[in-house]
C-alpha cells in the first residue's frame, strides 16, 4: 500500500512542470474571459482604464444595453438562426456522411474529393453572388439566407464519413432482413449509434452559426433581424463607446456558445476522436 | 434510450422548420424573428400615412428623425408614422445600395435613407435608379449654407434635404489655456506657428495636448486645408504634392506631433474616448457633431468655449466637416409624402430644429431656423455662451471646394503619409508623392 | 437469384446516391456555382448595377499585382500565417500531449479552460483583445505597475506591436480547437504502442517524435489545411481589432477584398472578384502541396 503511495506520488512529482505548464496555458486562456466579465461590471471609464476587479455597474450596464439595443430580439434571433442551421445542417451532412462510406464507390469517392474542393473556397468570393442568388429568391432577411450557404459543408460531411467507419456493416444486413428499408435503416439504427458525433457536429455547426458575422451583414441588413455578433459590433461602431455596456453585449453573446459547449463536452470530445480515426 | 433520442432529435428538427417557415411565410422584407411587429413590412411604407427611413446613431441622427415625425404628426398628420430602420454605421446604408443595385432590386430599400454627403455624388452616379431627386418638394433652398448644398446637388437638381451641420468649431478648454497663460482670444483665427506656441505651453504647463485627431483617417487636412479655401483635388485630379499648402499642413502636422501639441489616435474610437472622454486634450477641431462627445465629461461643464479654426497666414478659418442629408430611394412609392414629410420637417421646421437640437444635438444648417431662441439660448456647459447660433453663424461662411468620390481614398492614403512621416520619419515630399500615386492608381489615372 | 441480387443492391446503390443527393447539391449551388460566377465578374468593370466586360479583358488581374495596397495584405497575411500556424499547432500538439497523461488529474479542468476561448465569437474576441491592448487599457497598466514598460504604449499604433497583437489572439483564439482534435487523435492511438517503446528504452522526446507524430498525421495535416485555410481567410479579426492600420498596415486580404467591395463604399465587385479568385488558387495549392506532403505513406 504504502509502496503504491510512494508510486503515485513520484509520478506525480514528475508532472510537475507539466501541472505549471498548464496552469501557466489555463490562466492566459481564461483571463481574457474573465476581463469580460468584470469589465461588463464596471462603468466605461473603468474600463477604458483597464480597472480589472469587479464593478458594482452591472445591473446599470444591462438597463442601457437594453434600452441601446434590441437585446432580446437579438438573442432569439440568434437562436433561431442557430438552431436551424444545426439541425438541418447535421441532418443533410450526417445522410451524406453515411451515404459516402456505407455505400461507398468509386464514383462516390470521386465526388466526395471533389466537394473537399468547396473548403477551399474563400467566403469573400461568394459573398456577392451568393447575396444576389438569395435576392432574386426574395430570402433577404429571412433564416433561409442566413443558413442556406453553410448548411452543406464539407468540414462536417468528412467527419460524419469518418465517423461512419465505426458503423458495424452486419448491422445493416440483419436490419434489411428485418425488413427495414434504407432510410430507416439510417433513422433507427445509424443515428443513434452516431449520438456522439451529433454532438459533436451540432457543437462545431452551433457556434459557427452562432458566430457568423461577415455573411449575416450582408443578407440580414433589417435590424429586425439582426444577430448577436452583429449587435455588439453596432455597440462597438458609434460614435462613442460605451465600453461596460458593450462588455455586457459580449458577455451575453458569448455566453450560450459557452452553456453549449459545457452540456455537450463528453460527446464532442468522443465524436472528434471518431472522427480522426 | 435510442428512441428516445431520435425522436427528441426530430421534434426539434420539425418545430425549429415551422418557426422558420412562419418567418418566411411573411413576406421577403418581414424578419425571421416572428416578433410582433413583423406582420408590416419594414422596407416600404404600406399605407398613405407612413414612411420608412434607414439612419445611423441613435444618440444624433435618430432623435433627429423622431423629433421630425413627431412635429409632422402632431401639425399635419396624426395618423402620420415613421419607422426608422436603425443601422450602425453609415457604411452600412452604403452596402446595402451596392447589393440591392448588383441585384437590380431596390425593393429592399427603406423610403427615405440618411446618406453620407462625401459619398453621395459618386452613388447617384453609379446607381442613377436608386434615388429619386426632391426638386419640386416645396423648400426654399436659399435658406440653407451654400456649401451644405453642393454635395446634395447634383446636375442642378435637388436629391437631398439637410439634416445635420458640419461646420467646423475650435473647443477649448478655457481653464486650462489661463493655467499655461493664455486665453481662446488668442487663439481666435491665429497662425498656426501661434497655435503650436500656445500648444507647448499647454503641453508643458498642463500635460494636455492642444489637440488630438483620429490618425487612422485624418480628417485634419481636409479641414486645415478648407479653411484656405483649398481641396485635395483640382479639377478631378488628386493635388496633393504640388499643392505648396497641403504640404506646409502636413509639416505643421509633423511640427504639432513632435511638439507634443497634437495627438495621433489609432483610430475613431481612440480618438473619442481615450483623448476626449480620457481628458487627454485641451482642445478639439472638428465637426460640431462632436459637442455631444465632449458634454459627456460631465466635471468639465462650464469650461469649454468655442471659437474658430486657426489658418495658416492668421485669419479665421472655416470649414465643414461630415454630415449627412436625407434622400429618397427608388423604393419609395409614396413620393408626395415624401416629399411634404421632408419640407415640412427638415425644410424649415423650427419645432422639429428645435427638437433635434435638444434631444441629439443636431444642429441645422437652415439660416432661419438657426435663429430662434433655443438657437440664442447660452450654453451652461460652454461657459452660458450661445454656441449653436454662432455655429450656424460661421457655418454661412464655409466655401464649398472642390469635391471628388475619391474623398475617403484620398484622406486614407494621406493618413497613411502622415502616419509614415511622423512614426517613421519619412520625407514628407516623399510620403506625399506616394499617397498621390496610390491616389492615382486607385482613381484608374 | 443474380438478377434478384441486383435489383437488391441497385436498390441500395439508387439509396446510396439519394443519400448524398442533397449535401452533393447544396455545395454545387452554394460554393461552386458562386466561384464561377465570381470568375466571370472578374472580368468586368463598373459600379455593381452596370457592369460591363474589362476592356482589356484581364484588366482586374493586371492591376491586382500592381497595386501595392493588395500586395502588402498579401505579405500581411502570410507573415500571419508563417508565425501563428506552426507556433500554435506545436502547442496543441503539446498541450494534446500533457493532457493525454493518464496520470494527470484534474484533465477535464485543464482541457476546458484551453478549449474555451473557441467559444467566444470572433467578434466578441477581437473587442476584448481591443480593450485589453488600448493605450489606457489593463495590460498597459500591469505592464507599467510591474516596471517593464516606462510610459503606456499604444500597442495598436504601432505596425510592428499591432501585427503581434494580431499573431497573440489568434493563438490565444484557436489553439485550444485545434488541441482537442490533436487530443482526440492520440486517443486513438494503442497505449501498448507507447509500452513497447518505453521497454525498448525510448526517452519521452524520442517517443514522441518517432512515434506520436507520424501517427498523428493525417490530424496534423487536416489542422493544418482548416488553419492555413482560416488565416489565408482572415477577416474578423483585422476589422474589429486593428482596422486594418495604423495606415493599413496590418490589413489582410480578405479585408482588403471586403473593402473594395463593401467596406469603403468603392463597391468595385469586378476587382473584388479577381482578388478572391485569386485568394482561391492560393488557398487550394497550398492545400494541395500540404496533402501530397502529407500523404507520404512511408
Amino acid at each position: 500500500m504504502t509502496k503504491k503511495k510512494i508510486h503515485t506520488s513520484s509520478i506525480q512529482k514528475r508532472l510537475i512542470p507539466s501541472y505549471i505548464f498548464l496552469i501557466i496555458v489555463s490562466f492566459i486562456s481564461v483571463f481574457p474571459l474573465y476581463w469580460m466579465f468584470s469589465a461588463a461590471t464596471n462603468s466605461t471609464v473603468d474600463v477604458a482604464r483597464g480597472k480589472i476587479t469587479f464593478g458594482t455597474q452591472a445591473v446599470e450596464n444591462f438597463r442601457k444595453l437594453l434600452e441601446q439595443q434590441d437585446l432580446f430580439g437579438a438573442l432569439g434571433n440568434s437562436f433561431l438562426y442557430a438552431i436551424v442551421q444545426t439541425v438541418v445542417a447535421l441532418l443533410i451532412c450526417s445522410l451524406a456522411g453515411y451515404g459516402f462510406e456505407l455505400y461507398h464507390d468509386r464514383h462516390k469517392d470521386r465526388v466526395f474529393s471533389f466537394l473537399l474542393l468547396a473548403m477551399m473556397v474563400p467566403q469573400v468570393a461568394t459573398m456577392i453572388p451568393l447575396f444576389k442568388m438569395m435576392s432574386s429568391m426574395g430570402l433577404l432577411n429571412t433564416v433561409w439566407a442566413f443558413i442556406l450557404p453553410s448548411i452543406s459543408t464539407p468540414f462536417l460531411i468528412m467527419m460524419f464519413r469518418q465517423n461512419s467507419r465505426n458503423f458495424p456493416i452486419d448491422v445493416m444486413e440483419a436490419a434489411r432482413i428485418d425488413g427495414l428499408n434504407e432510410i430507416q435503416i439510417f433513422f433507427r439504427m445509424y443515428m443513434p449509434i452516431q449520438k456522439s458525433t451529433y454532438a459533436a457536429a451540432a457543437v462545431i455547426t452551433f457556434m459557427n452559426a452562432w458566430n457568423a458575422y461577415l455573411w449575416p451583414k450582408v443578407v440580414m441588413s433589417d435590424n429586425r433581424a439582426q444577430t448577436m455578433p452583429m449587435l455588439i459590433a453596432n455597440l462597438a461602431a458609434g460614435y462613442s463607446v460605451d465600453y461596460g455596456v458593450l462588455m455586457m453585449g459580449v458577455l451575453f453573446c458569448s455566453i450560450p456558445t459557452m452553456v453549449v459547449f459545457f452540456v455537450l463536452q463528453k460527446q464532442f470530445a468522443e465524436g472528434i476522436t471518431g472522427s480522426v480515426k | 434510450m435510442k428512441r428516445k433520442v431520435l425522436s427528441v432529435l426530430l421534434v426539434a428538427a420539425m418545430t425549429a422548420s415551422m418557426v422558420a417557415g412562419c418567418g418566411t411565410g411573411k413576406g421577403s422584407g418581414s424578419s425571421a424573428g416572428g416578433d410582433t411587429q413583423s406582420a408590416e413590412n419594414p422596407t416600404a411604407g404600406e399605407d398613405e400615412h407612413t414612411l420608412s427611413v434607414s439612419a445611423w446613431d441613435k444618440s444624433f441622427n435618430i432623435p433627429a428623425l423622431e423629433a421630425a415625425a413627431k412635429d409632422y404628426q402632431e401639425n399635419v398628420d396624426p395618423d402620420f408614422k415613421l419607422n426608422i430602420n436603425e443601422v450602425s454605421q453609415s457604411s452600412d446604408i452604403e452596402n446595402s445600395i451596392t447589393l440591392a443595385g448588383s441585384a437590380g432590386d431596390y425593393s429592399t430599400l427603406t423610403d427615405i435613407v440618411l446618406f453620407q454627403d462625401h459619398w453621395i455624388q459618386k452613388y447617384v452616379a453609379d446607381y442613377p435608379d436608386a434615388f429619386q431627386d426632391v426638386n419640386d418638394a416645396d423648400i426654399n433652398w436659399d435658406d440653407f449654407a451654400e456649401e451644405k448644398l453642393s454635395f446634395s446637388t447634383i446636375d442642378d437638381k435637388h436629391y437631398g434635404v439637410p439634416v445635420d451641420n458640419g461646420t467646423v468649431v475650435a473647443a477649448y478648454r478655457i481653464d486650462l489655456l489661463e493655467e499655461a497663460g493664455h486665453s481662446i482670444d488668442e487663439l481666435k483665427g491665429c497662425t498656426w506657428d501661434k497655435f503650436i506656441e500656445i500648444g507647448e505651453d499647454v503641453y508643458n504647463k498642463t500635460g494636455k495636448y492642444l489637440l488630438s485627431m483620429d490618425g487612422d483617417g485624418n480628417d485634419l487636412v481636409y479641414m486645415m486645408l478648407q479653411a484656405e479655401g483649398e481641396s485635395q483635388f483640382k479639377d478631378g485630379k488628386p493635388n496633393i504634392v504640388e499643392n505648396d499648402k497641403l504640404v506646409k499642413i502636413v509639416e505643421i502636422i509633423d511640427e504639432m506631433v513632435q511638439k507634443n501639441v497634437l495627438y495621433l489616435a489609432n483610430d475613431w474610437n481612440d480618438y473619442t474616448d481615450q483623448t476626449i472622454l480620457g481628458d487627454m486634450v485641451a482642445g478639439v477641431i472638428n465637426g460640431n457633431w462632436i459637442i455631444p462627445t465632449i458634454e459627456k465629461v460631465e466635471a468639465n461643464s462650464g469650461k469649454w468655449e468655442i471659437t474658430t479654426m486657426p489658418t495658416i497666414e492668421g485669419g479665421d478659418g472655416y470649414a465643414s466637416n461630415g454630415g449627412a442629408s436625407l434622400y429618397v430611394t427608388a423604393n419609395c412609392q409614396n413620393k408626395e409624402l415624401a416629399e411634404k414629410f421632408l419640407a415640412y420637417t427638415f425644410g424649415g421646421s423650427q419645432t422639429t430644429y428645435d427638437a433635434a437640437l435638444k434631444n441629439g444635438g443636431v444642429i441645422t444648417t437652415c439660416i432661419s431656423a438657426g435663429k430662434s431662441d433655443v438657437y440664442n439660448e447660452g450654453v451652461e456647459y460652454f461657459n452660458n455662451t450661445p454656441i449653436y447660433a454662432e455655429i450656424v453663424e460661421m457655418g454661412s461662411h464655409v466655401k464649398p471646394v472642390e469635391q471628388s468620390e475619391y474623398h475617403y481614398t484620398c484622406r486614407e492614403k494621406v493618413a497613411a503619409a502622415i502616419i509614415n512621416i511622423t512614426q517613421n520619419g519619412a520625407d514628407v515630399k516623399d510620403a506625399l508623392q506616394d499617397a498621390e500615386d496610390q491616389l492615382n492608381f486607385e482613381m484608374g489615372n | 437469384m443474380k438478377k434478384n441480387k441486383m435489383s437488391v443492391t441497385s436498390k441500395q446503390h439508387a439509396a446510396g446516391w439519394a443519400f448524398l443527393a442533397p449535401a452533393t447539391l447544396l455545395i454545387v449551388i452554394m460554393s461552386f456555382y458562386p466561384i464561377i460566377q465570381a470568375v466571370f465578374t472578374s472580368l468586368k468593370t463598373g459600379s455593381s448595377a452596370n457592369m460591363k466586360w474589362a476592356e482589356p479583358l484581364l484588366y482586374n488581374y493586371t492591376r491586382m499585382f500592381k497595386d501595392k495596397l493588395f500586395m502588402r495584405s498579401v505579405g500581411n497575411t502570410f507573415l500571419y500565417l508563417l508565425i501563428e500556424v506552426p507556433i500554435m499547432l506545436i502547442l496543441a500538439i503539446l498541450l494534446a500531449q500533457i493532457l493525454n497523461n493518464k496520470d494527470l488529474k484534474l484533465k477535464g479542468f485543464f482541457r476546458t479552460c484551453v478549449f474555451l476561448p473557441c467559444a467566444t465569437s470572433l467578434v466578441s474576441y477581437s473587442l476584448i483583445f481591443k480593450s485589453l491592448f488600448a493605450t489606457n487599457g489593463l495590460i498597459n497598466s500591469i505592464l507599467v505597475n510591474l516596471g517593464i514598460l516606462e510610459t503606456n504604449y499604444n500597442f495598436l499604433g504601432n505596425a510592428k506591436s499591432a501585427k503581434v497583437i494580431i499573431i497573440i489572439a489568434l493563438i490565444w483564439r484557436w489553439t485550444g480547437y485545434n488541441m482537442v482534435f490533436f487530443l482526440a487523435g492520440l486517443q486513438n492511438i494503442e497505449y501498448s504502442v507507447y509500452e513497447a517503446a518505453k521497454i525498448d528504452g525510448a526517452s519521452s522526446w524520442k517517443t514522441f517524435w518517432n512515434i506520436t507524430v507520424p501517427l498523428l498525421r493525417p490530424t496534423i495535416v487536416m489542422t493544418m489545411i482548416m488553419s492555413i485555410n482560416g488565416t489565408l481567410q482572415l477577416f474578423d479579426e483585422s476589422v474589429n481589432l486593428t482596422n486594418g492600420g495604423p495606415a493599413n498596415a496590418t490589413i489582410t486580404m480578405s479585408h482588403y477584398i471586403y473593402n473594395n467591395s463593401f467596406g469603403q463604399g468603392v463597391a468595385n465587385f469586378g476587382y473584388a472578384s479577381a482578388m478572391s479568385f485569386f485568394v482561391f488558387i492560393l488557398v487550394a495549392i497550398l492545400a494541395f502541396i500540404n496533402m501530397k506532403v502529407g500523404d507520404k505513406r512511408d
